[in-house]
């Protein structure tokens, strides 16, 4: 069995906004609006996340309320990210190699949402745990997309590598 | 370097925007004032505003940077008109 695994959630629905207007926009809605900048909140079936100070994106069945009419100060943003679920008791140092965050320091109860680059292409990042190991889920650009997994999954077979420094004093 | 909404990065997320300049009014400088403006950049050693953005979440922000050093003195949004 996989030290990682790997779950594509691309296709789940989503939308996103920003602009001046953005929140005020957003909780005319009945969404919830992340107060912090780079923190996100949970909504039944998904989520919604405040990018930076003025961008929200909303996964799951509630970004369909985003197809709304825009108010002035208001503007879409193409959602067409490739959307992965990362899941693994190795999960940090796949994390520690490809990027130069360190999520292990965050404070998970404060939400974080972690703009960043992973093995040279921009993500959006919401750490998690789950069953007692870390998890996260992370957006990118989907036309780097192919290429992220592959990269992902290269790394990922590699901490396996019985030689590998991860694994030096590791017993199964 | 510090990005003000995402906090402490390695430099390899960011990219240099150039030093921040007062553009002349092109319809009432003078050519010399325009041409220095348009061709020129001051290379001299010092604390210069830059800008720089955090590419990821494509935040713009000004950075304040000892040339002579190299340090980032300090790092924050733009609080100019927009």
């Amino acid at each position: 069995m996989s030290a990682i695994a790997f779950e594509n959630v691309s296709r789940t629905p989503r939308a996103g906004v920003k602009g001046p207007g953005a929140a005020a926009w957003i909780a005319a809605l009945d969404l919830p609006v992340p107060r912090a900048p780079n923190s996100w909140l949970p909504l039944p079936g998904g989520l919604i996340a405040r990018l930076g100070l003025t961008e929200f994106l909303v996964e799951g069945s509630e970004a369909a309320k985003l197809a709304a009419p825009l108010s002035p100060g208001v503007y879409p943003v193409l959602r067409q990210d490739t959307a992965l679920v990362l899941h693994g008791a190795r999960l940090n140092e796949l994390l520690l190699e490809t990027c130069s965050v360190d999520f292990r320091a965050l404070n998970l109860s404060t939400r974080p949402v972690v703009l960043t680059s992973m093995a040279g292409v921009g993500v959006t990042v919401i750490p998690g745990e789950g069953g007692g190991m870390p998890c996260c889920r992370i957006w990118c650009d989907s036309t780097y997309g192919e290429w992220f997994v592959e990269t992902l999954t290269g790394v990922a077979g590699e901490l396996e590598q019985p030689g590998h420094p991860c694994n030096q004093g590791v017993t199964a | 370097m510090t990005c003000p909404v995402n906090g402490p990065r390695a430099i390899s997320e960011f990219a240099y925007g150039g030093e921040i300049r007062p553009m002349p009014d092109p319809t009432t400088c003078s050519d010399d004032a325009w041409a220095d403006y348009v061709f020129n950049r001051n290379g001299s050693p010092g604390v210069k505003r830059e800008w720089w953005c955090h590419t990821p979440s494509n935040t713009w922000f000004v950075a304040e940077r000892d040339t002579a050093r190299d340090v980032i003195v300090r790092t924050y949004l733009y609080a100019g008109d927009s």
